[in-house]
């Protein structure tokens, strides 16, 4: 057989390979060992010089020739066999396999924005204990025993010791002065207590945050345009808050902080005052010498207004149908 | 306190604006009010009065005083009689005060011959819109005279006074009193009575005593008008769990020079509304006269605190409608006040107290908003809580949810988690716990959390939760506060749980985690927590900082909990403790790593620790990683073997590995673990 009838042939067969196995047979026809074009290769020896030259390079270009068709041809094959297969087809409206996603509870996610607008503010965040003694959580914010006052904070007290759970995060207030000297900024968040029937509103464990400006001329307009840059960055919008006339033992002049909601709503946001002497006095500070704001929010009401969450117990129910909305 | 509107009305000079606008003011300036409503011809108000100006407005008078100042209306005060006694018949009573510190003032009159009747219709109703019931004359005399000038007043009968005396003292031990309302009360020790010739014969303050009661029958009466000290009638209020409008108003303190001006109201509506009587006796006990305090203010101070210009002259006219004296203090630098509040005003001591005062009066509306001037600088960052963030963030992206559960665990849970009594004595219990359901601070957060698996699992296939709290426990008598992070899988095997703390702790940059077979340590966690053989110690290095462990089936079921639930609980202050300890650059090294595969059959009981502690031994430094990529426990297995699969990962520091080396090495590896007759090295 001539080197052009072997070509067309095996380029032939390689043609009309229609898988891995066709092509092999093929291959093995005209290239494997005892393969057409294999043969004539072995023959060459036995050929005259001249012709053995000439015989030679044609079979030796057939060859390289036939490996290029048939790597092309594998190359096809294996390509359309991909597409081809089974596992290729796929319905693009199928679910795609889930990865769990994981959710951080909405008072978290309220803790750390209120942390960074305050931080963005430069107040620095501390912390303190949930049990707390009564000169912390009482006295030292010039609320003494058997004074009716007290009975502004339903308190759970513990058995067998004269300590209570907090009532309020402004313990912090007093446990921080100790330590420092103004001027200074800080925000104390955490949990606190109060023995309450609970209800859509009230709980017996929830969560507070405090604010304390302490320095020679902090003044009442100064606490309006930080707590007014607190609540536009919160609720990203500008807002219009009023102070009203209050009372707490730390605080003289005290004031509730409401917050317009709507046309003609105002919405009780917190309770706020300028630091009574009588707590600089009790953590050791010269009363003439400073003056400051303090103001206690509730994140929880945060929160549940953030979220449109219509009842607080939500937040401590562990039910995940709640918990994976965030 | 309800206020009636067309009572307020009587004390001032002008007409008040409408209620509704009345109420507006209130709450801008003074108090909160909760509801207006209309009550016949008249409008009821309630007022929350605010605890420190319970001295002067839990009475119609002290309310239209705050009104008249807000609108700036005219004041009209009610109108009185002289204290003039004149001679009578009946033989004069004898009053003692024990101590005047708990009595600073006792004030009575005597009176003869009132004719007790029903009051008139008017009265009644008026009475009743604000929530008191008429009895007769004289005792609605008494409570109109309280509504209106917040002096509580008391009427006895003379008659029944035995032995015309009467002592006011603190009980003694286990001493009862019947009360008017008919009821008999054992008093605690302290408790101010009085008493006549006979026994006790009122609750002082809070309630009269049935005996010397006014009825149909009584002829002479004596007013009473007294001063009790706040906190002693607060106290008793509070332990016999017993109030009334009188004693609300005398546990606040109300001023002791208020007792005459009632008296003398008293006397002018005893004729007014002719139930008669002739004034025989006066008393009146007032060894220490209180006088005004003396405050000083400096202009410039109130401006600085409130952050506002406040013209002196506005500062002047706003103390003086509060009834303050003022005077200019001379030869100062800047103008200084020296105010003498009014002895009502028993809120007014410091000068704080008068700026609150000019601060609403001129309205806290007109304070602009000016930001604080301060050095720029930012704050110091708080690196518990910001690893406390990275934690909450890891587990988040391990598919957790984040629950917050109640600090708080009740008899029931102690029960189904099966605290021991030694457990539970180390729990911290509230004295006033609102119920049995919280009625324990928890000493783990891992109950709650189960509880939470127990709430989701018929909703949920796969349960991932975890919660970053505190946990609070008693050790004799020293109480402990520890932040803790939790975490439950639910359908989930104890690798996954590791595999979970070991993501973490990469996390963290913590390394030399391991994890020490659970041995009992009573103090650290309840071993009847974890199902048998199935927990670990987590410990870096030696310490020890958690647990993780499959919940006991026991717990399990007592909780109606179908599939297994592992935990983990880790100390967080010793894990930020450990996460903020530098981590050091470790050179990557640059010579390429080989991977061999070894297969060993093990039996059950053998840990992978073993093994990995024998081939660290052998391949020393050149072994780089191990890495368990198959572990398994079948029948199939001769003799129920297990079946361990590792990687080893050789790598060199200082030259690239010749197949050979690595060769010896491997197979070095493999004769050590054959030296243990029970290991086998599979092909």
């Amino acid at each position: 057989m001539d080197a052009k009838t072997l070509q067309k042939q095996a380029l032939e067969a390689i043609e009309q390979a229609k898988s891995l196995a066709e092509l092999e047979t093929a291959y093995k026809a005209f290239l494997g060992k005892s393969g057409q074009l294999t043969g004539i290769l072995r023959g060459l020896a036995a050929l005259p010089d001249e012709e053995r030259k000439t015989q030679g390079k044609e079979a030796n270009e057939l060859r390289d020739l036939l490996e290029q068709h048939f790597a092309a041809k594998k190359r096809e094959i294996q390509e359309q066999g991909v597409l081809a297969s089974d596992s290729a087809k796929i319905d693009v409206t199928a679910p795609g396999k889930r990865i769990a996603k994981g959710h951080l509870h909405p008072l978290t996610l309220i803790q750390r924005k209120t942390q960074e607008i305050f931080g963005s503010m430069g107040f620095e965040v501390v912390e303190g204990p949930e049990i707390e003694t009564e000169w912390y959580n009482f006295d030292a914010l010039n609320i003494p025993s058997g004074h009716p006052a007290r009975d502004l904070w339903d308190t759970f007290w513990l058995k067998d010791s004269d300590k209570l759970l907090r009532t309020h995060t402004s313990p912090v207030q007093a446990r921080y002065m100790e330590k420092h000297e103004p001027p200074f900024r800080i925000i104390a968040p955490g949990r606190i207590f109060r023995y309450e029937a609970t209800d859509a509103s009230h709980e017996i464990n929830f969560y507070q945050l405090e604010g304390l400006m302490v320095g020679k001329e902090v003044s009442v307009a100064n606490f309006k345009a930080v707590i007014e840059e607190f609540y536009r960055q919160f609720f990203e919008r500008k807002v219009e808050i009023r102070l009203r006339p209050s009372y707490f033992p730390f605080t003289e002049p005290s004031f509730e902080i409401d917050m317009r909601w709507g046309k003609e709503n105002w919405l009780e946001m917190m309770g706020a005052g300028m630091v009574h002497p009588n707590v600089f006095k009790a953590v050791g500070y010269i009363p003439d010498d400073w003056q400051g704001f303090a103001f206690g929010m509730g994140l929880d009401r945060l929160a549940m207004m953030k979220y449109r969450i219509p009842d607080i117990r939500l937040l401590y129910s562990g039910d995940l149908n709640f918990l994976k909305q965030f | 306190m309800l206020f009636s509107y067309s009572w307020l009305q009587q004390y001032t000079k002008d007409k008040l604006p409408t209620p509704e606008r009345c109420a507006e003011l209130l709450n801008m300036h003074a108090f909160e009010v909760e509801t207006v409503e209309k009550k016949g011809k008249d409008t009821v108000l309630d007022i929350d009065v605010l605890p420190n100006r319970a001295h002067d407005c839990l009475s119609h008078v002290g309310m239209a005083r705050e009104l008249a100042t807000i609108s700036g209306k005219k004041l009209a005060l009610p109108r009185a009689k002289d204290l003039q006694k004149q001679k009578g018949s009946l033989p004069q009573l004898s009053v003692q005060v024990q101590s005047s510190q708990l009595v600073p003032r006792y004030t009575a009159l005597v009176i003869e011959s009132v004719q007790i009747q029903p009051s008139p219709k008017w009265l009644k109703e008026r009475l009743q819109a604000l929530g008191v019931n008429s009895i007769n004359n004289v005792v609605d005399l008494t409570n109109y005279i309280m509504l209106e000038i917040g002096q509580p007043l008391h009427a006895f009968d003379y008659d029944q006074i035995q032995k015309h005396k009467m002592l006011v003292r603190a009980s003694g031990e286990t001493e009862k009193v019947q009360t008017l309302d008919d009821q008999t009360l054992t008093l605690p020790k302290g408790t101010l009575v009085i008493e006549d010739g006979q026994g006790l014969i009122d609750l002082a303050g809070i309630k009269g005593g049935q005996r010397s009661s006014i009825s149909a029958q009584t002829k002479n009466i004596v007013l009473q008008a007294a001063n009790f000290e706040a906190a002693t009638i607060y106290k008793t209020k509070k332990r016999l769990k017993y109030s009334t409008q009188a004693a609300d108003i005398y546990a606040h303190g109300i001023d002791p020079n208020l007792t005459t001006e009632a008296l003398g109201r008293a006397l002018y509506l005893l004729a007014e509304w002719k139930i008669g009587g002739k004034l025989v006796q006066v008393i009146d006990l007032y060894p220490k006269k209180v006088v005004p305090a003396t405050i000083r203010l400096h202009h410039a101070h109130l401006e600085s605190v409130l952050g506002i210009a406040v013209p002196a002259k506005k500062v002047q006219s706003l103390l003086s409608q509060l009834g303050c004296q003022i005077r200019e203090m001379p030869k100062q630098r800047f103008m200084v006040w020296e105010v003498k509040p009014p002895t009502r005003r028993m809120d007014l001591q410091i000068s704080e107290d008068l700026i609150e005062e000019i601060g609403r009066l001129y309205g806290f509306a007109k304070i602009p908003s000016s930001p604080p001037l301060v050095a720029l600088s930012s704050p110091q960052k708080n690196q518990e809580i910001a690893w406390r963030e990275r934690v909450r963030d890891a587990f988040s992206s391990q598919g957790f949810c984040e629950t917050y559960t109640y600090s708080l665990i009740g008899v029931n849970d102690l029960a189904a988690f099966r605290y021991s009594e030694q457990e539970k004595a180390r729990l911290v219990a509230l004295q006033n716990p609102t119920s049995a359901d919280f009625a324990y601070m928890r000493d783990s957060l891992l109950e709650n959390l189960v509880k939470n698996v127990m709430l989701n699992e018929k909703k949920f296939s796969q349960i991932r939760l975890f919660e970053i709290g505190k946990v609070f426990s008693k050790d004799s008598r020293q109480l402990k506060e520890t932040l803790m992070l939790g975490a439950v899988l639910a359908g989930e095997s104890f690798y996954s749980a590791k595999g979970v703390i070991d993501f973490l702790f990469e996390n963290l940059g913590i390394s030399g985690v391991w994890y020490d077979d659970y041995k009992p340590t009573p103090e650290k966690s309840r071993p009847v927590l974890w199902q048998n053989g199935k927990s670990a110690e987590i410990k870096v290095g030696s310490e020890e900082i958690g647990f993780v462990g499959e919940i006991s089936s026991g717990i399990r079921l007592n909780l109606k909990i179908s599939k297994p639930v592992v935990a983990i609980h880790i100390h967080m202050e010793k894990l930020v403790q450990l996460a903020t300890e530098e981590t050091e650059y470790l050179p990557v090294s640059k010579f390429p790593a080989i991977v061999r595969d070894i297969a060993v059959l093990v039996p059950p009981a053998t840990k992978v620790a073993e093994l990995m502690n024998t081939i660290t031994a052998t391949g020393q430094s050149l072994i780089r990683d191990i890495d368990l990529f198959d572990m398994y426990e079948g029948e199939k297995e001769a003799g129920g073997k297990k079946s361990l699969a590792f990687h080893l990962v050789y790598q060199s520091d200082n030259k690239t590995l010749e197949n050979k080396e690595v060769d010896t090495l491997h197979n070095n590896i493999i004769k050590q673990i054959e030296k243990n007759p029970l290991w086998q090295v599979r092909n």
